[in-house]
């Protein structure tokens, strides 16, 4: 489903590769933990493969598409379906509501959102356990509320994809649990979920395991 | 909700920005707006004053003149082959240039040179009705003409002739009564006796035919050479002359006017635009994690773009609302309080509304550009990492 072919990434002023010639493929329906210390560029191969960052080097095929050759439009389309992301901080605009955060995705253009997406963003915030609080504003709800809302925006669009960098990083270790159960619960529908974490008790529980150390792989 | 929901709740979040942004905005757009209200009703009633002080176009026939000096003395023109214009004809082709609007009196002159009482004097035979829309500076004793046997004294004429209001007058061998007697001038209407050009043409045994034409035209809007040149394409055989000093007193005036509102509109107007670029550029330096977000999600670098050049507009579009509609009120207090508006009158153009709608709007857009370019250009997966 998705591969990645030798990848290196360099960031400017910086002497050592964040990615250094990393390759690894992601199966359809997998859970992908990527674990590491700070700086061994797990955050970095999460941002190549969802697109939001382009390698020096190598290449990420999805669907056996190189996505270097895509153009820029295609690769933002690609985010807005097939792949989604979590970060650690939830990243909601504080100036909408919960559903209106949700349905941020189909605001690119003049077209109205619609009935039908509307109500496609309450089920996401039904199935994030949030039924009753669309119409809360992001500095009404609580940490774990708060990125369980930006849980319901990447699932919207219904995507093969979910990117989680850190999810639980700024929660605590109850209301982390909750948010992972979410992502568990989405993964067992079938949705691919790569994820970076520090915790290695979310590695052991999720499918795949992939260790990383100064810009490589070293396990997984 | 759609696009335009972003740059809306934005600007309603942060308020108070927004309505002094747009209070700014909308005060610099009032100022252009009574700028450009005044300036032209200002301008048509200098128009209508200057006009009053008459004629700026002369047309005569082709003569051939010698300038006769010596000794650094000047002793004046001598004309021979004097020809004489046809007033019907000549009148008609003035009034039949494309600008036609633009002239607001045709007044034909007939002199002859007699004698009144024994006592050599200059007549000269006019349109009355023309001839008072061009001299409405004329304060005269008695009543103005409205009769083809009435003459008009000049105030010298007058004294040398020993004419008083009521007497008749021989010219030529007709016989006309003194309707009244010009107050002094300082012009060359004091020396002289003003009489309907038609009685005089008959008692000289030239029927329709004019020494000159003095023509009174302002336009404000267009050079007045291209009057002259329309009426010499008309009539090709005579001398068709501007009074460039009378003329160009006139449209400096009015161009001063124009200029100077044009001048402090532009700055106004380029100082708003700095003020949109800035708060774009600083509404787009604090949200960078918002628009790492939204490209992250999807969004196009020219959706990003339109989010932030929306937020300009609107603010630019509610602004020219509100700055048209005090410019306008603005306008008619001012015209009221200063008295500027003597002759003209200020009125609503619909047409001048949407095209500053229209103008603001593009400006907005031209303003936020650059840094909604830059907005776009913000890498996401920065923009995420750094906060």
């Amino acid at each position: 489903m998705l591969e990645a072919r030798n990848l290196t990434k360099t960031y400017a002023g910086e002497g050592s590769p964040a990615l250094d010639s990393v390759s690894m493929t992601v199966q359809p329906g997998d859970f992908v933990c990527i674990t590491g210390r700070s700086g061994s560029g797990k955050s970095t191969l999460l941002n190549v493969l969802s697109t939001l960052l382009t390698p020096d080097t190598g290449e990420v095929l999805y669907e056996d598409m190189n996505l270097a050759l895509l153009p820029s439009r295609k690769l933002d389309r690609l985010r807005g379906t097939e792949f989604s992301m979590v970060f650690q901080m939830h990243h909601l605009l504080p100036y909408m509501t919960a559903v209106e955060n949700v349905c941020l995705t189909f605001m690119k253009g003049l077209g109205s959102v619609g009935t039908q997406r509307r109500n496609l963003a309450m089920e996401c915030l039904e199935r994030v356990g949030l039924s009753g609080k669309e119409h809360k504003l992001p500095g009404e709800l609580s940490g774990g509320e708060q990125q369980r809302v930006a849980i319901a925006r990447a699932l919207v669009s219904e995507p093969r994809v979910i990117f989680a960098d850190e999810p639980t990083g700024s929660l605590d270790k109850a209301t982390g649990q909750e948010v992972m159960d979410i992502l568990f619960g989405l993964n067992r529908d079938g949705i691919t979920v790569v994820m970076v974490t520090h915790e290695p008790e979310y590695a052991r529980l999720a499918g795949r395991h992939v260790q990383m150390e100064d810009g490589r792989i070293i396990s997984g | 909700m759609n696009i335009l929901t972003i740059p809306f709740r934005n600007l309603r979040r942060k308020l108070p920005r927004t309505l002094l942004l747009g209070l700014v905005f909308a005060v610099g757009i009032s100022s252009v707006v009574t700028l450009n209200y005044l300036s032209s009703v200002v301008g048509e009633s200098l128009e209508k004053k200057l006009t009053a002080y008459g004629a700026n176009i002369l047309v005569t026939p082709k003569t051939e003149t010698l300038s006769v000096g010596y000794g650094g003395m000047q002793l004046g023109d001598v004309s021979f082959d004097i020809k004489y214009l046809d007033q019907t004809a000549a009148e008609a082709a003035i009034r039949s240039i494309d600008l036609d609007e633009r002239i607001s009196a045709v007044a034909p002159k007939f002199a002859i040179l007699t004698r009144i009482n024994d006592i050599p004097v200059g007549v000269i035979g006019v349109n009355w009705e023309q001839e008072i829309s061009i001299k409405s500076y004329w304060a005269v004793d008695g009543t103005l003409p409205d009769r083809e046997d009435q003459v008009l004294a000049g105030s010298a004429a007058a004294t040398v002739l020993g004419l008083k209001v009521g007497d008749p007058v021989q010219v030529e061998g007709a016989t006309f009564s003194v309707a009244g007697i010009i107050k002094p001038t300082g012009s060359e209407d004091d020396q002289v006796i003003f009489a309907p050009i038609t009685a005089l043409q008959q008692a000289t045994g030239n029927p329709g035919r004019a020494h000159f034409i003095e023509v009174a035209a302002l336009c404000a809007g267009c050079p007045i050479e291209d009057i002259v040149a329309q009426i010499r394409e008309k009539l090709p055989d005579v001398e068709v002359t501007a009074m460039q000093q009378v003329v160009q007193q006139r449209m400096a005036t009015i161009g001063f006017v124009k200029h100077l509102a044009l001048i402090v509109s532009l700055i106004i107007l380029v100082t708003a635009c700095f003020m949109i670029g800035l708060s774009i550029f600083s509404a787009v330096n604090e949200r960078k994690k918002e628009i790492g977000l939204m490209r992250a999600i999807g969004f196009s670098r020219v959706s990003v773009f339109a989010v932030f050049c929306l937020e300009a507009v609107i603010v630019g579009v509610l602004a020219a609302i509100v700055g048209y509609a005090g410019g306008f009120v603005a306008s008619l207090e001012l015209l009221k309080v200063l008295e500027l508006a003597e002759g003209a009158t200020l009125t609503f153009a619909p047409g001048h509304f949407v095209a500053t709608l229209g103008a603001v709007s593009l400006l907005s857009l031209a303003a936020s550009a650059y840094p909604a370019y830059r907005a776009s250009c913000v890498e996401p997966s920065q923009a995420l990492v750094m906060l």
